[in-house]
């Protein structure tokens, strides 16, 4: 254990983390990327079954068929939807998520531009927007 | 075919910071142990979930059994009744006589705050905690079948009620809807009262091949599955799909239906997971879950009482000794031991725990069991 002192400790005793690797891997938020279209999510569709999917996995999750990289979006409606009132990594509270049904697409998590104020409801309809300044997918409310 | 709860065992439920995890597991299989009136077993299956390594072997160690095979299961918050299915299943097949199942866990020495998945899970990344997963689940709920925010809060105060004749729980408090609905706002519309809290425990339980003597427990079946993609083709809230095939798997194997149900401990680490859960185990209709909560049904006292030990939400949710700790409430329900809680001529008794927490995927892992008073 480099880096570690052994440490006897009344309890309660806080693990000392301070040692620990910096966390380092990809980004695994699917990727948003400007297309002919406006924005989209750079996904996989499956050579087999047709099914959409926003992420990079090399089969499809329904059939195991051969994915081929797709663009979905911009537009989309909401499955579901929260707004947050715990800070998360960078994010400050509140921030409001949704699960958005691209049209023809995959359905994605993305944050609501604004939506704490406009508390969006369930089956409206939004649009893919450049991402959040955390890199987070993010939609606005269409008007 | 069946196998045997021959004894169960677990420590108190809550903060815990001054005991470590191995001591907490210590008091669960001591007690499980000494209730199943043996001292050797032939092998141990053991849930955690965030445990660190050698948490099992230590915590076994400590009350002597050193040697035996011991294997170690995640399944998110089924890792607990994954390793009671597992230990089922070993004896079921003959390969071992007598089989421990532990869970533990020690979350307060982890988090701080709500618990997050796997850092390289894609939603977990885009800022998706646990309480959000579910209160995605509560949006589209309340959507589809209009219920309100008091529909979700009478869980937790039903819930709460139970807890509170339970001494080992770690909220004792009965709760009114008014308490719930003003606690902090979590994820909207789950407000903290609403959301289990960090919880340090462990459970066991001793299973055997034959029935000793009329305390010991049948197991008549038990089931696993992992869920299948949940994505826009998925007509129902994440989780539910999964818990209504793995109980129909268990359903059939010990040839019951819902309605056989005496009592049930079912997964409600945030308040939409009961309503969901009830419904997709078939006890209620879509839908019709929040009527029979307010109908005062799955009360203590109630038709099909749902979580007299006060459930995830009271009793607590230490993840990956929930499934063991449910069982020891079942066990005490079927034995007509649990005093206070305890569920009048309880027969036939359900156990159903379904973790997440994996984007696209409809629940990690459901396991369902149903026993039976000896
Ligand atoms: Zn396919």
């Amino acid at each position: 254990m480099p880096g570690s002192a052994l440490r006897v400790a009344s309890r309660p005793h806080k693990l000392d983390r301070a040692d620990a690797a910096p966390l380092s891997f990809p980004d695994p938020r699917p990727s948003v990327v400007s297309g002919p279209y406006g924005y989209a999510i750079a996904g996989a569709r499956c050579t087999a079954c047709g099914h959409p999917n926003a992420t990079t996995a090399p089969r499809c999750p329904r059939c195991g068929g051969e994915a081929a990289a797709a663009l979905f979006g911009p537009a989309g409606t909401i499955w579901a939807t929260t707004t947050i009132h715990v800070a998360s990594g960078n994010r400050a509270a509140p921030y409001t998520l949704a699960y958005v049904d691209l049209d023809e697409g995959p359905r994605v998590l993305a944050h609501v531009l604004d939506g704490p104020r406009l508390a969006p409801r369930v089956a409206q309809r939004v649009r893919l927007i450049a991402r959040t300044d955390n890199g987070d997918p993010q939609v606005e409310v269409a008007r | 075919m069946s196998a045997w709860i021959w004894g169960v065992g677990t420590s108190n439920f809550g903060r815990q910071t001054d005991k470590l995890p191995a001591e907490l597991a210590w008091e669960a299989l001591q007690e499980a142990l000494a209730d199943a009136d043996v001292a050797h077993v032939d092998a141990a299956f053991v849930g955690t979930v965030f445990g660190s390594l050698g948490v099992a072997q230590r915590a076994l160690l400590g009350v002597g059994l050193a040697g035996i095979p011991i294997v170690t299961v995640e399944n998110a918050c089924a890792s607990g009744s994954t390793a009671l299915h597992e230990a089922h299943q070993a004896i079921l097949s003959g390969r071992y006589e007598r089989v421990i199942a532990l869970g533990v866990e020690h979350l307060t020495s982890l988090f701080a705050g709500p618990i997050a998945s796997d850092p390289t899970d894609r939603e977990q990344a885009t800022g998706l905690l646990f309480p959000g997963i579910y209160a995605m689940s509560a949006s589209r709920y309340m959507y589809e079948h209009d219920a309100t925010a008091e529909d979700l809060a009478a869980v937790a105060v039903k819930n709460s009620r139970h807890g509170a004749l339970n001494p080992r729980a770690q909220r004792r408090r009965a709760l009114s809807v008014e308490e719930v609905l003003g606690s902090r706002m979590i994820a909207e519309p789950l407000t903290l009262f609403q959301c289990a809290g960090l919880s340090d425990a462990a459970a066991a339980a001793v299973l055997g091949p034959t029935r000793r003597g009329s305390r010991d427990v049948a197991l008549r079946a038990s089931a696993l599955r992992s869920g299948t993609s949940w994505d826009h083709t998925s007509r129902h809230v994440w989780g539910y799909d999964v818990v209504r095939d793995t109980a129909r798997d268990a359903y059939d194997a010990a040839g019951i239906e819902p309605s056989d149900a005496d009592v049930l401990e079912v997964h409600d680490a945030f308040t939409i997971g009961e309503l969901v859960t009830v419904e997709a185990l078939g006890v209620d209709a879509e839908g019709a879950a929040p009527a029979a909560v307010a109908a005062g049904e799955h009360s203590l006292g109630g038709k099909t009482p749902v979580n007299p030990s006060g459930g995830l939400l009271s009793r607590g949710h230490p993840l990956g000794a929930t499934g063991v700790a449910q069982l020891a409430e079942l066990v005490w329900q079927l034995r007509g031991e649990a005093d206070q809680r305890q569920v009048a001529d309880a027969r036939i008794g359900l156990l159903e725990t379904m973790g997440g927490g994996t984007a696209g995927l409809d629940g990690n892992a459901c396991v369902v069991a149903v026993l039976q008073a000896g």
